[in-house]
């Protein structure tokens, strides 16, 4: 069993990492907050049902940690980094410029339904295995997909285009709501 | 679009809306297979794919390995 689960958390580390970021927007925060969860993870691992669903169950503690981390340094800085995919040598300027775009609108969106969308489009999870890792209806994980999906379209189609290019002018008002980020996704 | 978005494929759907003039005339978001959610399925592939295909830290494998010997593994 051991072997197994060791080679499970291994296995799922380059998506961990993703979600991460999807949590907090940082690269180095991203990288400490995966190294958190899988040191809780193994010291937790006798509490892991083999054959349950792996992903969501590590899904589940690296979101615990993250809210944890959250709500013990909420004087952090809170840098946010555009992923490495918007600076891609081979994309044309206008890929870009979209990307960018992209990238910004998506750290602007509420981290509950960041964290749904990443979840359902990038990691391929369904809707019941989004509920399950992250403790709500799935009614509700569909809910924050469709309005993530929604709000950015919203944004990129101009209807918000000044508010979605223009974040750091509102760092004062992200750092509150982070503060409240924690309390959102608890 | 749960279970279809595996793949690493970053060009899948690159003839749905490359500017803001051309997405202005995409349907809602609605329902999962919509262009526009192609396109973004496509493009946050493009954005973060690169992340899961880096090297994974030195420490932390051996953080899982030091544990796995340690139970016996």
């Amino acid at each position: 069993m051991p072997n197994e689960f060791h080679n499970q958390l291994i296995t799922l580390l380059p998506r961990l990492r993703v979600q991460a970021l999807a949590l907090t927007r940082n690269r180095a925060a991203a990288e400490d907050l995966v190294q958190d969860a899988v040191a809780n993870a193994l010291a937790a691992q006798d509490s892991f049902t083999p054959g349950t669903n792996f992903a969501a169950w590590m899904h589940r503690i690296l979101r615990n940690r993250f809210i944890s981390t959250l709500r013990k340094q909420r004087d952090t800085t809170d840098i946010e980094d555009l992923p490495a995919g918007a600076f891609a040598v081979g994309a044309t300027h206008e890929d870009r410029l979209v990307l960018k775009e992209l990238g910004r609108a998506v750290n602007r969106l509420p981290v509950d339904q960041r964290e749904a969308l990443f979840m359902v489009v990038l990691q391929g999870m369904s809707y019941e295995d989004v509920a399950s890792a992250t403790g709500c209806a799935v009614g509700t994980a569909k809910s924050r997909v469709f309005r993530a999906r929604r709000q950015l379209q919203a944004w990129l189609m101009g209807e918000d285009r000044a508010a979605a290019r223009a974040p750091e002018t509102r760092t004062a008002e992200r750092r509150t709501t982070r503060i409240e980020e924690a309390d959102a996704l608890a | 679009m749960p279970g279809a978005a595996n793949g690493m494929d970053q060009n899948r759907d690159r003839r749905t809306p490359a500017t803001p003039a051309a997405r202005a005339s995409q349907p809602s978001p609605e329902p999962a297979a919509d262009p526009f959610g192609l396109w973004l399925q496509a493009r946050l592939h493009q954005l973060y794919d690169g992340v899961t295909r880096e090297p994974i830290p030195p420490e932390l494998l051996r953080l899982i390995e030091e544990d796995r010997h340690r139970r016996g593994g």
